[in-house]
């Protein structure tokens, strides 16, 4: 009953509804002839053009490319906090209309509010994911979630009083814990040392393929040897205007070790290709910089 | 430093036993010569208390606390030496601290009623102020079309002072008590509103957007993440209007009351008593530290998700 109404809330259509009624929420995104163009007409931006991506239920795909391709738009238009100039993003054949909760974002490090202790955020989240729960459940598993990323502890204190990954943990545990159909992550380690980042990779893969909440992702990074180890497709995408180049398949059996993964000669070929893609699209990135600098000189 | 701190708190106590040697065995200034110098001693004692509860309690910010104990006693001496004992100045002019402190006890019950009536009108105004401000505030800061009408007529406004609305305010408002509570509201709205809007702009867009992806409805985004977010721009305008309020309520009781704190000092100012106004002066300076030493507190704890 709750969950129905959830999905009423959401706009779900009645086709669909039964993803959602089994408690795994996953869904398909489907991006169709995405274009985005920022600006008015003297002085125009295209940050997209024409972006077609099918992402699959359960589906762990990246976006990888330099500054400035639109990786970061593509979230923004997944999670309706911008309204592409053409094309459409569908969420189980739906059209995204205006930002939501179903779809659990987690930014680089602007996500948690800071006046909210761990413990508010997260609770936060939940009440306005199931707004029917009682007081008591969305406790619970708020703190559930925390224990889940080993904050169990740190509840009471403020984002500004947390480390970079402390913070980056709560907002995941957060997102987890408002159980969304979609997970959208905007370089969600980028912030952060290598160190606490091995950390925060190994903490999402575990919690993301543990059976029942294994949810659609769409990852952003800069980072080829995350993108390799996280996802099951890599879409690479080169700038000015922002197009995905290619996309590639990550084979790579599941569970994943980082460390056997890094040794075994089909990790260092796909990784020698996705970076001699990348710096072909850097070269002639600058290059063409370097000619429009000239031409506006 | 320590040792620098122990002659420091030796001096604060030879001040203050110096003082109160002088007060007791020292005859005054013909001039200054008061029936009744106990409250005098009674403060000094309270004075000298407090000192030793501060040492026997050693609070974190001691060095700081042990500085305004010596500039307080140091004052005392000088003021009772010179102008109590000397009357160096015009002793009418300038009454010595045991002919003020006695006004205290000749005059507590008015001046407990103008605290209280003061206070009633501050608090009433400022309340209404801040009820009305905040949430007009963080509306018009979120609302774009709002805000491109609000903003320019509330900067033409808002540098008016109050009690220019004062002859209106008297002519058309029944009693003072409605007046001036109508003054300070006035007063008090614009730096509190121009906090509110300020503070919505300053909230981080990107927080803004975390706010909007899980789905939030408008009045759970004003109140959930607006407020909180603006809140440290509102205590910076609550803070200035807080002081305005004060200065209004002041003026505008010297000019129309029968009672509070500026009436009193105008009232005796007319009758040249001057050991009454600057005992007046005096308790506005004490309600003015306590009533800032409250806000400091609320706004502590209000914004104790900043501290670091």
């Amino acid at each position: 009953m709750l969950l129905k109404r959830q999905c009423a809330k959401h706009g779900v259509h009645p086709i669909h509804r039964s993803t959602c009624q089994n408690v795994i929420c996953m869904a398909t995104i489907n991006l169709e002839n995405l274009s985005m163009i920022y600006g008015s007409n003297d002085s125009k931006y295209t940050a997209l053009s024409d972006v077609n991506l099918d992402i699959r239920k359960g589906d762990f795909i990246s976006l990888i490319g330099p500054s400035g391709c639109g990786k970061s738009t593509i979230i923004d238009l997944v999670s309706g906090l911008k309204v592409p100039t053409e094309g459409t993003v569908l969420i189980d054949q739906e059209p995204v209309n205006g930002p939501g909760p179903d779809r659990g974002t987690v930014f680089q490090d602007y996500s948690l509010f800071p006046w909210m202790t761990a413990f508010e955020n997260v609770c936060f989240a939940i009440e306005h994911t199931n707004g029917t729960h009682s007081r008591a459940a969305v406790e619970e598993s708020a703190q559930k979630y925390l224990d889940l990323v080993g904050l169990g502890k740190f509840r009471d204190a403020y984002p500004n009083t947390l480390s970079g990954g402390m913070r980056q943990r709560v907002s995941i545990a957060r997102t987890f814990s408002m159980n969304p159909r979609v997970f959208l992550m905007d370089e969600p380690f980028g912030a952060l040392d290598s160190l606490n980042r091995i950390y925060m990779q190994d903490l999402l893969l575990h919690l993301w393929s543990e059976g029942a909440r294994r949810k659609t992702v769409l990852f952003v990074t800069h980072d080829v040897d995350e993108a390799l180890l996280l996802s099951d497709r890599i879409a690479v995408m080169t700038p000015s205007p922002g197009r995905i180049k290619e996309i590639i398949d990550v084979p790579f059996a599941r569970p994943r070790c980082r460390k056997s993964l890094s040794a075994s000669a089909d990790y260092v070929t796909l990784k020698a290709h996705l970076l001699s893609v990348l710096y072909c699209e850097m070269q002639e990135a600058i290059e063409k910089q370097s000619v429009d600098h000239r031409t506006a000189a | 430093m320590k040792t620098g701190l122990v002659t420091e708190q030796c001096l604060i106590i030879a001040l203050l036993a110096t003082t109160l040697v002088l007060a007791v065995i020292v005859p005054d200034a013909p001039a200054q010569a008061v029936s009744n110098n106990s409250i005098f001693i009674g403060i000094l004692f309270v004075l000298a208390f407090l000192f030793v509860a501060e040492l026997y309690l050693q609070p974190k910010n001691i060095q700081t606390v042990t500085d305004i104990f010596l500039l307080l006693s140091g004052l005392l001496l000088l003021w009772e030496v010179l102008f109590g004992k000397l009357a160096l100045l015009d002793p009418f002019l300038f009454p010595g601290p045991a002919k003020v402190f006695a006004v205290f006890g000749a005059d507590w019950e008015i001046m407990a009623r103008g605290v209280g009536n003061s206070l009633f009108i501050l608090t009433s105004g400022y309340l209404l102020a801040l009820i009305v401000a905040i949430p007009a505030g963080l509306y018009i800061g979120w609302r774009k079309r709002l805000f491109a009408v609000a903003y320019p007529v509330a900067k033409a406004v808002s540098p008016i002072p109050p009690t220019v609305y004062l002859p209106y305010a008297i002519v058309l408002l029944p009693t003072f008590w409605a007046s001036s509570v109508f003054l300070i509201f006035i007063g008090s709205l614009w730096p509190i509103f121009v906090g509110a809007v300020y503070g919505v702009f300053s909230i981080d867009q990107r927080l803004i957007n975390s706010a909007r992806t899980l789905g939030l409805s408008e009045n759970q985004m004003v109140w959930r993440i607006l407020l909180p977010g603006a809140m440290p721009s509102i205590f910076s305008g609550a803070m200035i209007s807080l002081i305005m309020s004060f200065i209004t309520i002041t003026v505008a009781e010297m000019i129309a009351a029968t009672s509070g704190l500026g009436w009193y000092i105008e009232y005796h100012h007319q009758f040249a008593n001057y050991d009454k106004v600057i005992a007046g002066m005096i308790l506005i300076a004490l309600v003015v530290i306590v009533i800032m030493f409250l806000f400091d507190r609320i706004q502590q704890h209000c914004l104790r998700w900043q501290q670091v």
